[in-house]
């Protein structure tokens, strides 16, 4: 499946920004199950530096940086990615997760996709053994590792609401987990909390969602903005999968990976430091469709997020 | 020991009876002091002597002077939960821990060894990565630790990851030193090591002398002469990096600071331009080459590493990419504090040395294995069971480290649970026991179990040694090292030779020292501070003499006007020094509320208090006297003590915040450099005291109803009573007071005086174009030095000195805008995915 992917991001501010610097994360690069075809990324105004790079996980980081004034900015991210059909896996013929966990604890690989490196707590994913007590239902003596964590993944999609209100950016799951709302990052957040926990290697994965379904199907929550996901370790052959606790499902052709880390903090799709007086006004349009259907890339009306300084 | 001589020598008790009768060490434990047959150590006996020399009273006397000395230099460290932020005195033991120069080299091998370790250590584990691809150290061990720093792997520091590396060590039973702790990231303590010895050597100099201990400035010197020589741009490109004034030892950073002659900067002094440091000083931007960090380095960039940092550069991990800084130590050389590290040093250090270390560190398994994890759930009665990475385990082991056997059933039960779950969060030690050392109680020696913190730094080609440390001693006389407290006593370290040697030092003569004049640049930063000081103080003696003043009103001393006395009131009320409508109108309620309410912005609390901030984040550019007086100040309106004594003490406390300004100008202007940064605090003082003499004028000097006891007020309040009675020998007459007030240039505390003072200053300022034309400032200040010469005393009124008033504050401005960073940051953030 092709899909082309147009990712718009606008910071209006209110007062003029002096002097900014910029990460982004924000151009798909190729992994197994996934090419891209062509990816670009305009940046208005034009930036004084601009350096292309890959971060320690592989992932795509443009570093920006502007020395006059200026009072918006507008990054679009165009790319066409061919999303790869998976071989079929049964979850029920995967290793015990006990075995799993062992050998990433055990094991000498530094390399970015090693499973040592997605096993502590992190930035976003704090320590909360009432999240390894949850998650700890699923994953019961000797169970093979997706069936647990797949059975936890539809866990978390009954028990909780999905509620773009009832949490901000920083709400720690800790609290998603009193209060069984958020959406795909806290959902995200709260299932690594839970593996990390037990000791089964997780990432966090940002990524997108096609925009409207195939037709006859339902349309997924999280496609208005970039979505997030888990991806679990399942041992050295099987590797990594990919899990969707917000719709509840295992990750198949409709979902496309931006960048992969430890928690939404490795992987946010713009960092900064801006000099300015003022606040700013973000919005951002995701829009994702099947290659050669035109992009209206009129922005839908979305609710703008206001954030102060 | 065993010769037959020693038998016909006095006992060690009677020799230093009194001293050491009732010294009894622990069974079980090695004492510093006392053999196990107990007799004094060799290294020892010459203290002794010198204390016996002594008698208590005399001892009780210098003890009291080296704590006196410590409180004179403002030596104080801060405790960060304490919500007041209080700064408490520092706790020196007076007696030192003394430790024979044999003993000394044999541990300085084994550090150095150490050293040179952990440093090979970290350049594997940040460059080719061979100890974990070999199998001597597992990759989580690695991964778990918060100071492992992804965007630095496979970057190479040009100073390599360690230059300045502390070990903390304790003698075991056994006599042997071993390694509890390393230090790698940004170890402190070695600034108050110094102040110890300093405050040591006031209170026993001839001891100090007569023992042949080791300096210390020699390994300060090499350190500097490494650092600077690492610096293209020699040592005015070296800086400290701190977090700023509310860390716990951020008086240190000012005092080394200071006395290696580097620049004290915080992040916000720092900028990153095409991936080089630059510092934000008065006279623009400054290269940076090297940072001696005391940030840790999750929070120096906010780019690249910890989003929420306020303390960081963005972009300093760039600048370190590109390799045109070098940070001591390198961002991630936290790692190797790790104790899940210390499981796997033997592996290591057979793989990178091919022999064992010679120096042992306490015994310790990680747990994030399964065959050591048995052992340890199986003995868990006899470990410590500590964090593996940091200083806690959220949930379990909140406060670090602790004893198994300690614990209750239950949490014992819940702890095994914990390592069965998540062993790599865990590591297990052995019970170290500590060695003791003397501390002075009653007039007596009592044994205390210590913790040695030894430094070492990189010189030229090789590691130095500290020959001294920062010693911490138990408040209990329970030597294992798991229960040491923080907070209790700290003691200087010795370093003598036990055989009678030359009566020279033993170190080799520091290098003759350059001549240098100028401290270097001035961070726009601390400009504004000492700018800022400047203007306090000033005000804070303004609201003063008013109160004063205000005093007199009321005791019939003086004959004045009944108008005079609310005229002083309402100007307290425009100062925001007392409230719109006070409740009692009586002068000493009055003056209480200017001094001490909180809620005001202008009474003598905040005005003291603010000024006490400004000075405390620039307490490298001051004599620690100057520092004392703000300090004072703000102490002085900061305890009011009891309603009714608050009255009647006002007055008091109003004559002694004048003497303490007094005292405070006189060391600003006798004790400090006049540099730049000396005319910034100048230059405020000078404006606020013009603007303050504008304002006296116009309320008792020209308004319509300027009486006799008006002008009378306006000369008290400008200190210049005397000056207009030798003059005139009459009462108050207008032009004359206004003049000597306003326009007498002679006048120390007229308006001019102050005008053509900031005038001299201005023009020393950087900032004037290549061509040499004049600078907006002091266009402003000329200006206002013509206008008030030209103007004709007589013809002076209130939109005249309204005038005055307004261009000052344009100049205030003026330098404000053009020298100090205003710095508005605001992250950026995204939105939510969803």
């Amino acid at each position: 499946m092709i899909y082309d992917v147009r990712l718009q991001t606008t910071y209006d501010y209110s007062a003029p920004v002096a002097t900014a610097r910029h990460l982004l994360r924000m151009a798909p690069i190729n992994r197994p199950g996934q090419r891209v075809l062509q990816a670009n990324i305009v940046i208005k105004p034009e930036p004084s530096l601009r350096r292309e790079d890959r971060d320690f996980f592989g992932n795509a980081v443009t570093r920006v940086s502007f020395d006059t004034p200026h009072n918006e900015l507008d990054i679009v991210m165009t790319a066409r990615v061919e999303v790869l059909a998976e071989a079929p896996l049964d979850p029920e013929q995967t290793a015990p997760w006990e075995r799993v966990r062992d050998i990433a604890f055990s094991g000498s690989d530094m390399s970015s996709e090693a499973p040592a490196h997605f096993l502590f707590p992190s930035r976003l994913v704090p320590r909360v053994p009432a999240l390894r007590m949850y998650a700890a239902e699923s994953f019961t003596p000797g169970r093979p590792i997706l069936a647990a964590a797949l059975d936890l993944t539809r866990r978390i999609w009954t028990d909780f609401t999905y509620d773009t209100e009832a949490t901000t950016i920083d709400t720690p799951p800790e609290e998603v987990f009193a209060l069984k709302r958020g959406v795909c990052q806290d959902f995200t957040h709260l299932m690594i909390t839970g593996l990390r926990g037990l000791g089964i290697p997780a990432a966090y994965v940002s990524g997108f969602l096609r925009t409207m379904p195939p037709p006859g199907q339902e349309r997924l929550e999280g496609a208005d903005a970039t979505h997030a996901w888990v991806a679990v370790w399942c041992g050295r052959e099987i590797g990594w999968r990919g899990l969707d606790p917000t719709n509840g499902i295992m990750v198949g052709q409709d979902h496309i990976v931006l960048a992969i880390g430890r928690d939404y903090a490795d992987v946010s799709p713009v960092d900064g430091v801006v000099v300015t007086a003022g606040d700013h006004v973000l919005d951002v349009a995701v829009d994702v469709v099947p290659a050669g259907t035109p992009i209206s890339g009129k922005k839908p009306d979305k609710k703008k997020l206001a954030v102060s300084a | 020991m065993s010769f037959p001589s020693d038998l016909f020598a006095p006992t060690d008790s009677g020799r230093f009876a009194g001293l050491i009768d009732r010294y009894r060490s622990i069974p079980g434990v090695h004492d510093e002091m006392l053999d196990e047959n107990g007799q004094v150590r060799p290294a020892w006996v010459g203290f002794l002597e010198e204390l016996t020399k002594r008698g208590p009273g005399e001892l009780a006397r210098r003890f009291g002077s080296a704590d006196r000395y410590l409180r004179e230099s403002g030596v104080f460290y801060r405790v960060y939960d304490d919500t007041a932020g209080d700064e408490r005195p520092w706790p020196l033991s007076h007696v030192p821990l003394i430790v024979s120069s044999d003993d000394w080299r044999e541990l300085s091998e084994g550090l150095i060894e150490r050293a040179e370790f952990l440093d090979a250590v970290l350049g594997d584990i940040y460059g080719p990565g061979q100890l974990v691809a070999n199998g001597a150290l597992p990759a989580a061990a690695v991964t778990g630790s918060p100071e492992f720093f992804r965007p630095l792997v496979g970057v190479k520091p040009n100073t390599g990851h360690l230059s300045f590396y502390a070990a903390d060590i304790g003698r075991g039973p056994d006599g042997k030193w071993w390694v509890l702790d390393d230090r790698t990231q940004a170890p402190s303590g070695a600034g108050y090591a110094l102040e110890n010895r300093l405050a040591m050597v006031r209170a026993l100099p001839e001891v100090y002398d007569a023992l042949n201990v080791e300096r210390l400035a020699g390994f300060f010197q090499g350190f500097r002469a490494w650092l600077s020589s690492r610096s293209s741009g020699g040592d005015s490109n070296v800086c400290v990096l701190t977090p700023g004034p509310l860390n716990e030892t951020y008086f240190e950073h000012a005092y080394l600071a200071r006395y290696l002659g580097f620049l004290l900067v915080e992040g916000a002094d720092l900028t990153v331009r095409d991936d080089e440091v630059l510092i934000r000083t008065v006279a623009g931007l400054k290269r940076a080459n090297v940072l001696w960090r005391r940030v840790d380095a999750d929070f120096t960039d906010p780019l690249e590493l910890n989003t929420h940092s306020h303390l960081g550069v963005p972009g300093l991990v760039g600048a370190v990419r590109a390799g045109s800084v070098s940070l001591v130590n390198a961002l991630g050389s936290g790692l190797v504090e790790a104790r899940a590290l210390l499981g796997f040093m033997h592996g290591m250090a057979h793989r990178l040395l091919g022999r064992d270390l010679k120096l042992a560190h306490v015994a310790t398994w990680w747990c994030g294995q399964h065959l050591e994890r048995e052992v340890v759930l199986e003995n868990l009665d006899h470990l410590v069971i500590a964090p593996a990475y940091g200083s806690s385990v959220p949930g379990i082991l909140d406060s670090g480290p602790i004893l198994a056997s300690d614990l209750s059933p239950t949490v014992r039960a819940m702890l095994a649970d914990e390592i069965r779950a998540r062993g790599a969060d865990f590591v297990a030690q052995e019970v170290v026991k500590l060695s003791t050392t003397p501390v002075w109680s009653k007039g007596q020696l009592e044994p205390r179990p210590f913790i040695l913190r030894v430094f070492l730094s990189k010189v030229e080609g090789r590691w130095q040694v500290m020959p001294g440390g920062f010693c911490r001693l138990g408040d209990r006389t329970d030597a294992r090292a798991v229960t040491m407290q923080r907070g209790g006593l700290t003691a200087d370290v010795c370093v003598v030779s036990d055989a009678p040697v030359a009566a020279t030092s033993l170190l080799p003569r520091p290098e003759a020292v350059a001549i240098r004049r100028s401290t270097g640049s001035l961070p726009s930063r601390a400009a504004d501070n000492l700018f800022w000081l400047g203007r306090y103080t000033e005000r804070a003696e303004a609201t003063l003499r008013l109160l004063r003043a205000l005093g007199g009103q009321f005791t019939g001393a003086e004959d004045l006007d009944g108008d005079a006395p609310r005229a002083l009131v309402g100007l307290l009320t425009s100062w925001g020094a007392l409230p719109e409508e006070p409740l009692r109108m009586t002068p000493a309620f009055l003056a209480a509320s200017a001094l001490y309410r909180r809620d005001l912005p202008g009474s003598l609390f905040s005005v003291a208090s603010a000024a006490r901030n400004a000075a405390s984040v620039i307490r490298d550019r001051f004599s620690p006297d100057a520092w004392r007086a703000v300090s004072d100040l703000a102490a002085l309106f900061d305890e009011p003590g009891e309603a009714a004594a608050r009255e009647a003490e006002a007055f008091d406390r109003v004559e002694q915040g004048i003497r303490i300004l007094a005292s405070f100008a006189g060391y600003a202007q006798e004790n400090m450099n006049q540099l730049l940064g000396w005319r910034f605090l100048k230059i405020g003082r000078r404006l606020e005291r013009g603007l303050n003499t504008c304002r006296f004028a116009r309320q008792f000097g020209v308004s319509e109803a300027a009486s006799a006891s008006g002008l009378d007020l306006m000369l008290a309040l400008a200190d210049s009573q005397i000056t207009y009675r030798s003059r005139y020998v009459m009462v108050a007459s207008k032009a004359p007071a206004i003049d000597l007030v306003l326009s007498d240039e002679h006048n120390p505390r007229s308006v001019a005086f102050q005008v053509s003072r900031i005038a001299e200053h201005v023009n020393e300022l950087p900032g004037r174009s290549a061509e040499g034309l004049l600078s907006r400032a002091e266009k402003l200040v000329a200006r206002t030095v013509t206008d008030l010469r030209t103007m004709d005393p007589e013809a002076i009124d209130e939109a005249f000195i309204y005038r005055i008033e307004t261009a000052l504050m344009a100049i205030s401005d003026e330098i404000a805008g053009r020298y100090f960073t205003h710095r508005d940051r605001l992250d950026i953030r995204n939105e939510v995915p969803s």
